[in-house]
């Protein structure tokens, strides 16, 4: 099975809240200096990929887009990892773009990458959260859809997956070519990879291509929509003690869960 | 007549023959046993140890004639003692023999033999004896806890040393007591049994026959001897003073260096990728189970045990031979990777292990293996490494930046432009954790007070990279170590104040070797000589009683023992207690190795032992001088529900700077 | 031609639908363009009738209604069928989607097929001369972001419980039964079977995190912990010393050497807040501390605290929580 993985590279999200900080013009955090590493569930995806290549054979291939210098050595680990080859298209404007934006940009690119069954992303990036991505990969491939997968089975000629739900689990089955998106799962830690292949990572084909080079799709979703300002709230660093007797600091404790839309 | 004795009394011309037939093969049978492990070492990859010479040859006078680290343990390190001066006595005595009859030259006479060759090997022998018969009650009369009983060959050999000394006595005195030996007075045990047959009457006929029969019993018996040596535990005699000669001399924990440009397996798979000096370890332990005595990994009830690291690897290097049986997996099916993770890097082992064996470096080879080429650890150091590998501390989940700990404290900084004399290294484990933000603080304002010009790196300090070399990711380390190495001279670094021991022993032994050449001190070791030089004026009465707990990194790894004393001593008021396990037999805090990474859950956890160990002393305050052991003794104290406080050196110094009271 | 439709199931034959979510804010939304509001209510069959006159009685004008019996739990390929067919034909100006299972795939999906603008996981929405304003987290609750929608038609993805059930505002109301044909054969994702045994959620994904130290004092103390969490929709996680005590599963250790979580509530409940223990949770978005000491360095990280017994505390909260979430 030939599959394609699109891997984010995103800010840590681990960051200290010391670090974390928003650029006023872009609306988008602050990357210089900050570590950059794989958004997280962009490696169960590699994962749960590099086990189906395990089983069945074919080929993995990476895809990422974003501004080509900074991509360098973190995304070597997807090589190292067990992918095949790497694509990346190389665009300054990567990291502002909106997930639905980029997933046209992707398709493009996998269009231009060729041959696939399948096609795995992240379930949701660290840092917009959009989960836009895989769906609308979908819809430009004509493909099938699946998101917050947790486990993948191949069986001849389509998938058995296992998606997360609001109720508990859905047993899905799935034709190919699909788009997959890919939640945390025990079976799908990503692996630790072997230093041979982290040295051979460095010999595993990267192409570079230029975002100027990935022919427009139609019908962007981002067009007409507009970041007028992301700001990080005004957290009081003390923490807001609920007084009262038990039961009121209860109660007074339920009304703030909900006022916080938790409930 | 001056003083001497005929040789081979009693023994026929055929007799002596026979003898030299016998001994010859003895020493056939030694010399083939020998190569045979000579060829199982030469399977070990290269190592270097024979140079220099002067510091080695000291070792062998310290450890083997003057039994240095086996006096460690009083009562075996005396018999033991007993047992290996008699044999050597005995042995230049033979020697002597063997110059006088088949050299021809006479020198068994006159004095030297009355004093030497008589008196001296008579009342050694005697020592011998004693010595040996305490060593067979102590095993198996007393049945000591480290010693494996019920060993076949052990016993053996013990018996045999018995068996020679006792039918050499007897042949002694029926040589006295059959040629009426005007000497034999210069003999008193051998001159003792011969009043005893006098006394019996025996006639010289009989005197004859026994001595016959029991020189004959007492040739033999040192010819199995002989012959036994490289087939048995008396294989020692041989290498372990062999073994104190090859000891690593500085930075003994190291695991050897990869280049990653040439090498093509990472760590230890199979026996060949150890050195020979590895592989002659394995021969040279004696099973004294002194290592496993004092392992915290064992004393806790960890599945390890150094001993028998050893001892299984020993038993794979003598199942597979020259290499003609296929190997096992050393780390996996020789040594379970849950003993391999258990252990703590602390040296203690090889601190204790009287043949310098040192079982280090092969832990961390074999976990190399497990790291680097199967890519399998448990999940929580996995993690830590990770971490280092995404933002440079191995601290996953760390809410604070790393500079978090100076602010408000002009301290400078070398990346705004500050330029300052000394380096302070802050450390990840001080940085990101805030209970040792108030060490860093006191340390800073110490080093101030005695006017020292210091800067720290800031944003730009990483992990020395030294977990990950613990934890067996080598190539981490050195990508670490080079980038560092970059920093460092791109601010013309050239000393080095560090807070945490484990950063301290990073740049004294492992930077060097990749280019990285700095003074380092540790930060007692400053401490240390601002009081001595009288720059801190300590005021502040800190009447307490103080109890050190030694820093494996500090201590054994780097000898260190006396300067965090020192300060802790020139405290006012200050009373200091030791524990029972201190400075060389100080026992980890549980955080080496990775392990602060780790859950330690099998039996009891190492940090809360510690704590019961300072506790114990009674006194009020634990001082440690790292930042991982104040983390785990913290723990331990909160999980025992104890008052003492941990508190770094650092800290009491500053307070008595301070003029604050305890 | 109505300006606002929400997109409406009742897969469960549950009879009020919990898109009733979405009509306040398309009602907020069209009290600037005066448009309407309208629904595309799909179910299998039972139940629709009820939820219609709910719609209706919650001020959705007109209610598109298609049966089928593969509208059910996490059919998210008929779904898209039938929406699409829907509002190729109402052509709307703006979609509203509960972003649930179902909504989150099916947003995006369809607004690339309608040709539309789209903005997922908002939790407010307001009118502004003629263009939406949208509100949504980002970086892990650490910032929020407003975006402003001026292109038409829209697709926007709404988080669920972010906005109120409105109070009721009955309108007449109006209702098309649209026949759509679903072919389950043709359907390239089919739904198998609903897992609802397993749902006790996993630490590792939970949205809430329900977490007990060592003042919990015991698995009758964990008991009462796990009762909160049910009601939460969360797992329990406790902190070292339950399970070195064995009150708990190691697995459920968080920290330093246990796992690590970011929930969008993490409830430390008689937790001290030891770095080590604060290295697995401190990315929680929002941390709510129940501790008897009001020094407790937990509090020192989290949102909300109450400084009291825990005993004392969690049966009333556990109560109330439930009378707010209603029956
Ligand atoms: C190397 C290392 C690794 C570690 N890894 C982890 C890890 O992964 N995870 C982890 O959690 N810890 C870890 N620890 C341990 C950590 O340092 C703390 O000891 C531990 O988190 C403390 O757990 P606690 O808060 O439950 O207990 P305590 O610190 O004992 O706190 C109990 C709290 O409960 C409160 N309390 C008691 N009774 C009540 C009541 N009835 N109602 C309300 N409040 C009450 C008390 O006021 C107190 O604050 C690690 C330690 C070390 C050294
Ligand atoms: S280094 Fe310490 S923990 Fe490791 S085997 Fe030796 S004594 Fe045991
Ligand atoms: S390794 Fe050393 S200390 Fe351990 S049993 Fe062998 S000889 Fe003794």
């Amino acid at each position: 099975m030939d599959i394609i993985v699109c891997l984010k590279q995103v800010v840590d999200p681990e960051l200290p809240q010391t670090e974390f900080a928003i650029e006023p013009a872009t609306g988008r955090q602050v990357r210089e200096g900050r570590p950059l590493v794989i958004s997280t569930y962009d490696e169960n995806a590699l994962e749960v990929a590099l086990q189906l290549k395990d089983r069945g054979g074919g080929k993995v291939t990476v895809l990422t887009l974003g501004p080509q210098a900074v991509i360098s050595d973190a995304f070597r680990l997807a090589l190292a990892m067990g992918a095949d080859e790497m694509v990346v298209v190389d665009d300054p404007r990567g990291p502002d773009r909106l997930g639905g934006e980029k997933a046209a940009i992707l398709a493009a690119a996998i269009r231009r990458i060729g041959r696939f069954d399948l096609v795995l992303t992240g379930c949701e990036s660290a840092d917009w959260t959009e989960r836009v991505v895989a769906p609308v990969l979908a819809e430009a491939l004509s493909a099938a859809c699946v998101t917050f997968v947790s486990r993948v089975e191949a069986a001849d000629g389509t998938l058995m997956v296992r998606r997360m739900a609001d109720e508990g689990f859905h047993r899905v089955e799935v034709r190919l070519p699909a788009v997959l998106s890919v939640a945390s799962d025990e079976s799908n830690r990503p692996r630790l990879p072997k230093l041979k292949d982290i040295l051979a990572a460095k010999r595993k084909p990267v192409h570079v291509w230029p975002v100027a080079d990935m022919p427009a799709a139609p019908g962007d979703l981002a067009a007409g929509v507009e970041v007028r300002e992301v700001v990080i709230p005004q957290r009081t660093t003390r923490c807001e003690f609920l007084e009262g007797e038990s039961a009121e600091q209860a109660a007074a404790l339920a009304q703030r869960l909900r006022d916080l839309k938790l409930l | 007549m001056a003083p001497t004795r005929e040789v081979f009394w009693n023994i026929p011309r055929l007799g002596v023959v026979i003898m030299y037939l016998l001994a010859f093969a003895a020493v056939a049978v030694c010399g083939y046993g020998v190569y045979q492990h000579y060829r199982t070492w030469r399977r070990g990859k290269p190592a270097s140890r024979l140079t220099p010479v002067g510091p080695r040859l000291r070792a062998v006078v310290v450890h083997v004639l003057a039994h240095g680290r086996l006096l460690a343990d009083r009562v075996a390190g005396i018999y033991h003692a007993a047992l290996f001066w008699g044999f050597v006595f005995l042995f230049a005595g033979t020697l002597v023999v063997f110059v006088h009859q088949d050299l021809g030259l006479r020198i068994m006479q006159g004095p030297f033999y009355l004093y030497f060759q008589s008196a001296a090997l008579d009342l050694m022998g005697l020592a011998a004896a004693v010595g040996v018969a305490a060593a067979l009650v102590v095993r198996y009369g007393l049945g000591s806890p480290r010693l494996r009983r019920g060993i076949l060959s052990d016993a053996l050999v013990l018996w045999l040393f018995e068996g020679i000394l006792v039918t050499g006595f007897l042949v002694e005195g029926l040589r006295i007591a059959g040629t009426r030996d005007p000497w034999g007075p210069w003999s008193p045990v051998g001159y003792g049994i011969s009043g005893l047959i006098d006394a019996a009457a025996i006639s010289e006929a009989t005197i004859r026959l026994g001595h016959a029969g029991l020189w004959w019993l007492h040739f033999l018996l040192a010819m199995v001897f002989i012959a036994y040596i490289p087939f048995s535990k008396l294989f020692h005699l041989v290498l372990a003073p062999a073994n104190v000669y090859l000891q690593p001399l500085v930075n003994p924990a190291a695991p050897g260096r990869i280049d990653f440009d040439k090498a093509e397996r990472f760590g230890a798979a199979a026996l060949g990728d150890l050195t020979w000096k590895d592989l002659f370890d394995l021969d040279v332990c004696t099973e004294c189970g002194r290592c496993t005595a004092v392992c915290p990994a064992t004393a806790t009830g960890k599945p390890l045990s150094p001993m028998h690291v050893i001892l299984d690897l020993r038993e794979e290097m003598k199942r597979t031979g020259t290499g003609a049986a296929p190997g096992r997996v050393l780390a996996g099916d020789v040594i379970a990777p849950e003993a391999l993770w258990a252990c703590t890097t602390c040296m203690a082992c090889m601190e204790a292990c009287p043949v310098f064996i040192e079982h280090v470096p092969k832990i961390v080879e074999m976990r190399r293996h497990l790291v680097m080429e199967v890519a399998q650890m448990p999940d929580t150091m996995e993690d830590a490494l990770r971490s280092l590998e995404a933002r440079t501390h191995p601290f996953r989940g760390a809410g604070i930046s790393r500079a978090a700990w100076a602010e408000g404290l002009a301290v400078k900084k070398l990346p705004r432009g500050d330029r300052a004399e000394w380096l302070l290294w802050v450390g990840c484990a001080a940085a990101l954790h805030e209970r040792n933000h108030a060490t860093l603080r006191a340390l800073v304002r110490v080093l101030d007070a005695a006017g020292m010009d210091v800067a720290i790196l800031g944003d730009e300090e990483t992990c020395t990279g030294d977990p990950a070399r613990q934890m067996g990711n080598e190539y981490l380390f050195q990508t670490f170590a080079r980038q560092n190495i970059e920093t460092l001279d791109r601010y013309g670094v050239r000393k080095i104040v560090t807070l945490c021991p484990h950063c301290y022993n990073t740049f004294r032994h492992a930077y060097p070797e990749l280019g990285g050449h700095y003074e380092v001190w540790h930060h007692t070791q400053v401490l240390a000589r601002l009081v001595d030089e009288g720059r801190l004026a300590l005021t502040g009465s800190a009447a307490a009683t103080i109890t050190f707990h030694d820093p494996c990194y500090l201590g054994r790894h780097n000898g260190e023992y006396d300067a965090p004393r020192h300060i802790l001593q020139a405290l006012p008021g200050a009373r200091t207690r030791e524990m029972a396990q201190s400075r060389q037999k100080s026992f980890c805090c549980g955080a080496g190795g990775g392990l602060y990474w780790m859950e330690d859950r099998t039996g009891q956890r190492i940090n809360h032992v510690r704590t019961d160990h300072a506790v114990a002393t009674g006194a009020e305050i634990v001082a440690t001088a790292c930042p991982f052991c104040t983390l785990m003794l913290e723990d331990g104290v909160k999980a025992r529900g104890t008052s003492i406080r941990p508190m770094d050196v650092a800290e009491l110094l500053e307070r008595s700077l301070r003029g604050e009271h305890h | 031609m109505p300006g606002i439709c929400v997109v409406a199931t009742v897969p469960d034959a549950a009879a009020i639908p919990s898109s009733l979510e979405l009509v306040g804010g398309a009602r907020a939304l069209d009290a600037s363009h005066g448009a309407g509001v309208s629904a595309v209510l799909m179910g299998t069959g039972p139940g629709l009738r009820e939820a219609t006159d709910e719609l209706h009685r919650h001020g959705v004008a007109t209610v598109y209604r298609c049966a089928h019996p593969l509208l059910t739990s996490g059919q998210v390929d008929a779904f898209l069928l039938a929406t699409e067919q829907v509002l190729r034909a109402a052509t709307p100006q703006v979609v509203l989607i509960r972003a649930d299972t179902v909504g989150r795939e099916l947003a995006p999906r369809l607004a690339v097929r309608l040709g539309a603008a789209l903005v997922t996981e908002c939790v407010e929405l307001a009118a502004e001369n003629g263009a939406i304003v949208a509100r949504r987290q980002t970086y892990g609750g650490r910032a929020l972001a407003t975006l402003v929608v001026t292109r038409r038609p829209a697709v926007l993805s709404v988080k669920p419980h972010s906005l109120e059930v409105p109070e009721p505002a009955p309108v007449p109301g109006r209702v098309e039964d649209v026949a759509v044909s679903i072919d389950a054969d043709t359907l390239p994702a089919r739904v198998c079977e609903v897992l609802r045994e397993e749902a006790e959620v996993g630490l590792d994904d939970a949205q809430v995190v329900v977490s007990g130290g060592r003042g919990v004092g015991g698995p009758e103390g964990f008991a009462l912990l796990k009762e909160l969490a049910a009601v939460l929709g969360g797992a329990v996680g406790a902190s070292r010393p339950p399970a070195d005590e064995g009150w708990v599963p190691i697995s459920w250790q968080i920290g330093q050497t246990g796992k690590t979580v970011r929930p969008a509530l993490y409830i430390a409940v008689a937790i001290s807040g030891a770095t080590q223990h604060v290295a697995g949770m401190s990315g929680s978005r929002t941390i709510v501390a129940i501790n008897r000491d009001p020094n407790a360095p937990i509090f020192s990280v989290a949102h909300l605290g109450i400084v009291g017994d825990y005993r004392a505390i969690v049966p009333p909260l556990v109560a109330r929580i439930k009378e707010l979430k209603g029956p």
